[in-house]
């Protein structure tokens, strides 16, 4: 009591108020107020949600339930609240056990059904739909399922033939064989073609034998090899009668099913991460590992019986390409869940900038709400719309993937590698932007947004270094653009139609009508594409000229080629969002989506100095773009919560700073 | 005035010192609640929420229930003469009256003492303490009878442990005060023969801390026996089977069971959900499921647009041919249409979750609810 009457006394003097019965509630500063009960509700959020995550809705919140309803997923109480989330304080050891039993648990409730058995675009979604979710609660247990599913299921799926599907689909939808994916190893991770591992065949025996020649040749980094699985999908160069023809994919086993390591495989730890603690990154070496013909995955080439090399493909670089593009649905998957982890970011911190007040404007005023403060809206809302836009992108990515065709394989693969990178480089430039809107509340564990940088980090490099991934998308399109000229052909496809027409022309002066007009946000987008690809191509050739390579001019043309891979990506999305805005009635939907998509596309012109730099906007013109995304500030600020809420994300899938963080710090919690 | 006398005699108000005790007064009907009944119940709510005379309301029932729900009867016969906004009407005030129990800023303290049916449930499981007894008799089985479990039900069945609110509110099983407590549906387990010295207690109170009141009850306390045969202790194939995505995997995973071993508990939970309205199944286990990620207010909300489309009746009339064949014919002999699971389309279901099509139709739209305790904001 003493201790109370004392907290009370400090309190009022430092309100500068008279005593009064309860000072805690009565002061604006200090009690909690829901922000659902002040905050403006223009649009339906269920509708917007729908638009979001675009399919398998009721799926979703099913598999949400499920996670939420079991005592293995950690549900902790705070202030009244319940929330789920892995106790990221266990030992490395010990989370790695957890993601094993969560598995367990969802495989017996039925999640993983079909994930691998069923076909069509309907499975593929609900599958996408499903993994989504499990990443909202868990990156650790997203990607140990990636990997068992889309990795080793998927290498299974697309460079085995029906011999292999019949073996190993089932018993790997059921968990009764434990995949990984060895690609990568310590001396090549981007370079696939270059691993040193190699593989012979035996005639006399009818086998391959696997070896690691070198230290360097070690298998890294490969998810599930350390404790769980096995079976892996080895890479390895094949080589034939003393000739190599190239990187080719088999299936070894590397425990029993008791958990032994079989013979002449080593198995070793990649040991404790700044995240994704939770999956058992190992290493692996080979040492004559002798394998079964039929275990080369043989789509696409095949060792005959005597050791004849057969491949329909004649050209090695071409047969590479075909083995490799099923493996976008890596990238796919990557650039969704950084989506997700971006929304779960903004949700908490928007949440908690519309509870959590700071400084008053007059001396003994109330404290102003955080994201009343102009800066703080600079801060987190054109975050905000351009996590909309590459849920639209996000969205899009994922329609081409299970669409995809022969035909369709490059624009698959320069849109998924340009979105993979931007989506996830906007995922951790976000969640550092967020954890400091947060401020302290940020760093704790609990409020995941701090905890979530190391979580996704990783999502830059995996499948693909992002830098390596733009260069490849600055490439392609300066294919399309010599193919273009040397054919005297119009361009056709990656969006480079544009191209065909007359240059866009940006007016001198631009007003807010224009600004915020579609068109003229296209056009500028257009602009810049058409000019970096130009000078791009032009530098390169100059190069060229010099006498340099053409590999070497790429690489000395750096600069230009990220210019030109972040000019295609933001194109890219911007017009996924306007394609989405076309399909909608006119309304208050429409109209918010239409403030985010300015939003969007103006702060994008903010931060690109190309804009000034290449003079596709007049320093004044710049100068108005800014002004102008201040004002879209203010505009989208009535939305915010309305905004976040929209994101569907449970509750209990946030955080306690979300929502009545004065209760969940209360001292009465501390006590049990 | 006279017939507001009698109608106010519906709902009886004792006042001892700071506590108010609402006694409802239709024994002959169980309780039900007819609509009077709501509308004083919600005045009283709204009035003793301002009172600072008042820190406590103790809720319960004349005779031998608590309250045996909706007078659904009176629901169907203005349906019946072609009237549906008039049962719109009922469950607008009764779900307003379920939000301010859900965030009533003063302590309730239910006695459950009998009958506790759907809308019984509604004004006694989102207050902030029900007392069960050994003549508790708790279930929600709107599906047996073409509706759904509603007044608030998509929120406290979802937050049970595991999936046991899908079993309460797919099959309507029922449970007695040791279940209650349990699972969690009730908060304190009280013999009926000290229920008396319970209220006497009670009214002595003159605070609302919610610490001070459940001391109190926890005076009079019993530990009571869970039976072998309890729903509760079957957790284990509850999570299993009711876990499922839809109502068709529930049915196949139960059957899945049930033939590995032979079990009555099984197989009657089988046929209890083959006799449900194949519609009410999918429409409730949807709402238990979205509710599980809702608070009580969107619940609310989706819950009036639900029973809007189900007194409607335009994807499906159950609701008047489960009253029929339960309530007024009495032949416990339902012809439910669609009359199997397989007919029923996803379109179907969604449309029980879409605005109403009518003009004249309004959202639910709650009441603003400002300066509340944590234990009330937690809910919304």
């Amino acid at each position: 009591m003493e201790r109370v009457s004392w907290r009370t006394q400090v309190l009022s003097k430092h309100l500068q108020q008279p005593p009064s019965q309860s000072p805690l509630s009565s002061n604006p500063c200090l009690s909690y107020s829901p922000p659902e009960l002040s905050e403006r509700f223009d649009f339906e959020t269920k509708e917007m949600r729908e638009i979001l995550d675009a399919h398998n809705l009721q799926d979703r919140d099913w598999l949400f339930g499920l996670i939420k309803q079991s005592g293995l997923f950690n549900p902790r109480n705070a202030g009244g609240r319940v929330f789920v989330s892995p106790n990221y304080n266990q030992s490395m050891e010990q989370q790695r056990e957890m993601t094993m039993k969560r598995i367990g648990y969802l495989l017996d409730r039925g999640v993983f059904r079909g994930w691998l058995t069923d076909r069509g675009p309907e499975a593929e979604m609900r599958k996408f739909a499903f993994h989504e979710v499990i990443g909202i609660y868990d990156h650790s247990l997203a990607v140990k399922l990636g990997v068992h599913f889309f990795l080793w299921g998927g290498a299974i799926q697309f460079f085995g033939t029906k011999r292999h599907h019949d073996k190993w689909l089932r018993d790997t939808e059921s968990y009764a064989v434990k995949g990984c994916f060895a690609m990568s190893e310590l001396g090549h991770g981007s370079n696939v073609r270059g691993i040193e591992t190699v593989t012979t065949y035996d005639s006399n025996s009818g086998e391959f034998v696997i070896n690691t020649p070198s230290e360097s040749a070690q298998k890294y980094w490969i998810g599930g090899a350390a404790n769980h699985a096995t079976h892996t999908i080895v890479f390895s160069q094949l080589n034939i009668n003393g000739k190599n023809q190239g990187v080719h994919a088999f299936i070894a086993q590397i425990r029993d099913d008791d958990g032994n390591v079989c013979p002449n495989i080593r198995l070793a730890d990649c040991g404790h991460k700044i995240g994704l603690n939770g999956v058992d990154n190992g290493r692996i070496w080979f040492d004559n590992v002798r394998i079964p013909r039929e275990n080369l995955l043989n789509s696409v080439a095949d060792v005959s019986p005597d050791g004849q090399y057969l491949s329909a493909i004649k050209n090695p670089d071409q047969r590479f390409a075909a083995f490799l593009a099923p493996l976008t649905s890596g990238r796919v998957t990557i650039a969704v869940s950084a989506v997700y982890s971006s929304k779960v970011s903004l949700a908490i911190a928007i949440r908690y900038s519309l509870t959590r007040r700071a400084f008053s404007l007059t001396p003994n005023g109330p404290e102003v709400l955080l994201l009343d403060y102009p800066s703080h809206q600079r801060r987190l809302l054109p975050l905000l719309a351009k996590t909309y836009a590459m849920s639209f992108a996000a969205n899009y990515l994922k329609m081409i993937y299970v669409k995809r065709t022969p035909e369709t394989n490059k624009t698959l693969h320069v849109v998924s590698s340009a979105f993979k990178a931007t989506l996830s480089w906007h995922n951790m430039r976000t969640l550092q932007e967020c954890r400091e809107a947060c401020g302290g509340q940020g760093v704790k564990t609990e409020n995941r947004i701090g905890h979530m940088k190391g979580e996704y980090d990783v999502q830059t490099t995996f499948e693909g270094d992002n830098n390596v991934l733009m260069q490849q998308v600055s490439k392609a399109l300066i294919g399309e653009f010599v193919a273009a000229q040397k054919t005297k052909k119009p361009f056709k496809g990656l969006g480079l139609e544009h191209m065909n027409r007359a240059s866009p022309e940006i007016p001198s002066h631009l007003t807010s009508s224009t600004l915020r007009n579609s068109q003229f946000q296209m056009d500028a987008f257009c602009l810049r594409e058409r000019d970096l690809l130009k000078r791009f191509a032009a530098e390169v050739s100059q190069y060229q000229k010099q006498g340099e390579s053409k590999e070497y001019s790429f690489i000395l043309s750096y600069q230009l080629a990220e210019d030109l891979g972040r000019a295609f990506s933001e194109k890219a999305i911007l017009q996924t969002f306007s394609d989405v805005e076309a399909t909608l009635p006119a309304g208050s939907l429409k109209d918010v989506l239409g403030l985010l998509r300015s939003m969007y596309a103006l702060v994008c012109m903010e931060e690109d100095a190309a804009f000034l730099r290449y003079g596709y906007l007049s320093p004044d013109n710049a100068a108005a773009v800014r002004k102008e995304v201040t004002k879209l500030c203010s505009e989208l600020r009535p939305n915010a919560l309305a905004l976040v809420s929209s994101f569907g994300i449970p509750d209990a899938f946030l955080s306690p700073i979300a929502f009545n963080w004065i209760e969940s710090n209360s001292w009465s919690l501390t006590q049990h | 005035m006279a017939s507001s006398l009698a109608e106010e005699e519906q709902v009886l108000v004792e006042e001892k010192l700071y506590a108010r005790t609402l006694v409802l007064n239709r024994p002959r009907q169980l309780n039900a609640f007819s609509f009077q009944m709501i509308s004083r119940m919600l005045e009283l709510f709204v009035a003793y929420e301002e009172d600072s005379n008042v820190k406590l309301v103790i809720v319960k029932g004349k005779g031998r229930a608590f309250c045996a729900g909706g007078d659904v009867a009176a629901v169907v016969r203005d349906l019946n003469q072609g009237n549906w906004k008039l049962g719109a009407n009922f469950f607008r005030k009764e779900f307003t009256l379920n939000y301010l129990i859900a965030t009533y800023s003063k302590p309730q303290v239910s006695i459950l003492n009998g009958i506790v049916f759907g809308g019984g449930a509604g004004a006694s499981i989102h207050g902030r303490f029900r007392v069960a007894t050994e003549n508790l008799v708790f279930a929600m089985p709107e599906t047996a009878l073409g509706l759904f479990p509603d007044v608030g039900a998509s929120y406290f069945l979802s937050r049970l442990p595991g999936f046991f609110g899908e079993y309460l509110g797919l099959t309507g099983s029922r449970l007695d005060g040791a279940e209650m407590l349990a699972c969690g549906l009730a908060t304190h387990f009280v013999p009926s023969t000290r229920l008396s010295m319970l209220e006497e207690a009670l009214c002595k109170v003159d605070s609302s801390d919610p610490v001070i009141i459940s001391a109190i009850i926890d005076k009079y306390t019993q530990q009571p026996h869970l039976k072998d045969k309890s729903a509760f202790l079957r957790m284990d194939v509850i999570d299993k089977c009711f876990s499922r995505r839809t109502v068709e995997q529930i049915l196949s995973a139960l059957e899945e069971e049930a033939t590995n071993k032979k079990d009555d508990w099984i197989s009657s939970t089988i046929q209890t959900l083959k006799k449900a309205s194949p519609m009410s199944l999918k429409i409730s286990l949807r709402s238990i499921r979205e509710g599980r990620l809702q608070g009580i207010g969107q619940c609310l909300v989706r819950e009036y647009r639900m029973v809007s489309h189900v007194l409607r009746g335009e994807v499906s009339k159950d609701f008047a041919e489960g009253c029929r064949a339960l309530l007024v014919d009495k032949d416990k002999n339902p012809k439910w249409e669609p009359s199997k699971l397989e007919l029923i389309s996803d379109s179907m279901v969604n449309q029980y979750f879409s605005k109403v099509d009518d003009e004249e139709w309004e959202e639910l739209k709650l009441p603003a609810r400002t300066n509340l305790p944590v234990s009330a904001i937690a809910k919304l």
